[in-house]
């Protein structure tokens, strides 16, 4: 008998405790949609960031500062080469989780957008006035991070995209200069494949990267007015100007300036092609100096960097800007608004090798980064349009790849992918 | 005899209610971790909910009246009907095969059992990238070796266009899953009482009419697992596709579980893409109950 009440015993705690963990289970279930309440004040602080393995170890050692300067002790996650197309999926289910980051790094524009409309990310205000950031800080990249009138989000990077190369294969194709305008740069890509190079190397998987070329195209096809406008859903993406940019976009691949089967490549393996020789150039940002050429033990002095050539007034490239954002649920809100105004501090920015900062006085050293300094000085000033994967939101921006994909395969032509362009922005447009 | 009579008494002091005592603490957890959630995500497809905001509306069914207009949702079923079919038929021929082959004598069967099963425990993701390298057009390893031999032609960006991209997830997804029927086909094939196949050579059967007449009808419970959690494994299908192509080039390679993955994670329609996971929990379950019904009757 005695075994027998042991056992009905055992069995009723366990089955207390089960109930216990399906009623918790419960509880997180219920907070999938408002990410739980305010966690409670501590000295812990967690960021959550996206450095690959180069620039990781330079933002952890500011951070150690700043914990030994306030008391701290911040844990630092990051999701390297992942991308805005993985990156805030994570993010996005660690704040439906209930526990998310204190501080998370993000994109401006449509990716760092619906963090900020579904409120799971702080409204600044009040810190941009302690901390004075509005007159720190490059006002257009603040508007980057502001959603509805709301700041956000605290840029920290403003990045333009343009085309960085090889010298010796530029060397090897007779190419003693960079183009200055369209018609040099399919020049260059003629001399280039006359001698077995592949001229640009993008990758399509993903899509964002390919893209970089397509939005260069219609800049140098519509120009800078009609380009803004055909982004906002303003104009009519039915146009010979954006039937000319498709025109061309086929152009480069069937004239072998891209390399082959560039819609399955991944742009992580692509994009450092032109540092192992494999490709003339590629279309990316200052970041690739450290993450490309360095990170390959490299010189910088083998390498060189353009705008890519629009032909039109004035001369843009594409660019975005990336920053930080609060968690709305954070219990630690001032000691991370804190911790933002110390990775802003031009020390720190200097510290961390930021190559585009927004912060005035935190320019790239031309000692260590030589090339990221010689384009912030020749181009920084230039205006940039919206990169196209932060103008559209996710969906819009991949059907427009989608568009992209089948007119390179031949499925679709020029003018029905423009057609089909306008179709998905006036949708959006409505929406 | 007094022993028999105290286990006879034994439900007696339970009573009606013991199977279910000792079944609680596992039901508890089930209902919490599996009903609990299953019944939340039919609700959030019944809402216009985007995944992260703390509102949302109650939309009916208009989720579900959406998805036969959605050209994805199409191309994404009949991607899964291909994916099914395809990488349901050939592993099970293959590994019925193999499993045969290998029941002989073979010299070095367990380093051959190895070499064919290891697929099987490789993570997915490096499956995906080993893959990926080998398919790169300019410097992967097939069309590297198609030009070798002169078969230049042949060579194509396999996984870069709609005609060939789905077949090329799916070799690799074939030589994974190879090893899995190889070993159940394996275990069954041992189990076949030599004296049926003696009995069957004294009657002058062929080794075909062996094969047909004895082997396959012994084999019949390996084939009901084989095909069931074939059938289950291959409509759930997500991680090689999404490692591999991200559903590209376009959306030529979506299937249903990547399409409700975009949706709830990446187009914040977290509605929408709960109603497609419910489409799929409702098919998978209609497959699954002719196995679980042939289970049931053999126990």
């Amino acid at each position: 008998m005695t075994t027998s009440y042991t056992r009905r015993g055992f069995l009723g705690l366990t089955s207390a405790a089960a109930l216990g963990a399906g009623l918790s289970a419960c509880t997180g279930g219920g907070t999938s949609t408002g990410g739980g309440a305010t966690q409670g004040a501590s000295n812990n602080l967690r960021l959550f960031t996206y450095e690959d393995d180069s620039t990781i170890g330079l933002l952890k050692a500011q951070i150690k500062k700043f914990d030994e300067q306030n008391g701290t002790t911040t844990t630092v996650d990051s999701l390297p080469g992942s991308g805005a197309a993985v990156y805030p999926d994570k993010l996005r289910t660690e704040l439906l989780g209930g526990k998310g980051p204190d501080v998370w790094r993000i994109w401006g524009g449509q990716i760092g957008s619906p963090f900020a409309k579904a409120k799971q990310s702080l409204d600044l205000s009040k810190y941009y006035d302690k901390y004075g950031w509005d007159s720190k800080i490059n006002t257009t990249a603040i508007s980057g991070m502001t959603f509805d009138g709301v700041k956000s989000g605290v840029p920290f990077l403003s990045l333009g995209i343009g085309a960085w190369y090889n010298k010796s294969l530029f060397a090897k194709a007779g190419v003693s200069a960079p183009p200055t305008t369209y018609a040099e740069l399919e020049s260059v890509n003629d001399k280039l494949v006359a001698v077995g190079v592949t001229p640009c190397g993008l990758g399509g998987k993903y899509g964002w990267d390919i893209m970089r070329l397509f939005e260069y195209l219609l800049e140098h096809t519509a120009g800078p007015d009609l380009h803004d406008k055909l982004l906002t859903g303003a104009e009519s993406w039915d146009r010979p100007e954006v039937v000319e940019a498709f025109t061309l976009f086929k152009k480069w691949q069937d004239k072998k300036w891209l390399p082959q089967g560039a819609l399955a490549l991944d742009p992580a393996d692509v994009e450092p092609w032109y540092v192992q020789g494999k490709t003339a150039y590629t279309i990316t940002g200052p970041w690739t100096e450290a993450a490309a050429i360095l990170a390959a033990k490299k010189s910088s002095s083998a390498f060189g960097n353009f705008e890519l050539p629009t032909d039109k007034s004035p001369a843009r490239h594409s660019g975005f800007v990336e920053g930080y954002m609060i968690n709305a649920k954070s219990g630690n809100a001032d000691k991370a608004a804190a911790l933002i105004d110390f990775i802003v501090q031009p020390a720190t920015q200097k510290a961390m090798n930021i190559t585009a900062s927004t912060v005035k006085g935190a320019e790239p050293d031309p000692k260590t980064l030589p090339l990221a300094a010689e384009w912030s000085q020749k181009y920084g000033n230039n205006p940039f349009y919206t990169i196209q994967d932060q103008a559209f939101p996710k969906k819009q921006a991949d059907q427009y790849f989608s568009v992209q994909s089948d007119l390179l395969q031949g499925s679709v032509k020029p003018d029905a992918a423009a057609k089909k362009m306008q179709e998905i922005v006036s949708a959006w447009a409505k929406s | 005899m007094a022993t028999t009579v105290a286990v006879a008494k034994q439900p007696k002091r339970g009573g009606r209610w013991s199977p279910w005592l000792f079944a609680l603490p596992a039901l508890v957890v089930y209902v919490a971790f599996l009903v609990y959630p299953a019944v939340s995500s039919l609700w959030f497809s019944l809402t216009n909910w985007d995944g992260l905001s703390a509102t949302y509306k109650f939309v009916g069914l208009d989720n579900y009246f959406k998805l036969p207009h959605d050209p994805v949702v199409i191309t994404a079923v009949r991607n899964n009907l291909i994916w099914t079919v395809v990488t349901i038929a050939v592993p099970t021929v293959i590994g019925l095969l193999l499993a045969i082959a290998l029941n002989g004598k073979v010299h070095g069967k367990p380093i051959l059992r190895l070499i064919f099963y290891t697929p099987a425990v490789l993570p997915l993701v490096s499956i995906a990238s080993i893959w990926g390298w080998l398919y790169n057009p300019q410097y992967g390893a097939i069309n590297s070796f198609l030009r070798l031999i002169g078969l230049d032609g042949l060579a194509q960006p396999w996984l870069g266009q709609d005609s060939t991209a789905l077949w090329a997830v799916m070799i690799p997804a074939i030589w994974l899953r190879t090893g899995f029927p190889m070993l159940l086909y394996l275990a069954a094939l041992q189990g076949i009482p030599n004296e049926l196949y003696e009995a069957a050579t004294v009657d002058g059967a062929t080794k075909w009419q062996q094969f047909w007449h004895v082997t396959m009808p012994s084999l019949r419970p390996a084939h009901y697992i084989v095909l069931a959690l074939s059938l289950i494994d291959s409509f759930k299908v997500f991680d090689m596709i999404y490692a591999m192509t991200y559903g590209g080039p376009g959306t030529s390679t979506q299937v249903m579980g990547t399409w409700m993955y975009f949706n709830v994670f990446q187009y914040y329609q977290a509605g929408y893409g709960t109603a497609i996971a419910v489409v799929i929990t409702l098919v998978a379950i209609a497959v699954g109950i002719p196995y679980v019904r042939s289970q049931t009757k053999e126990a």
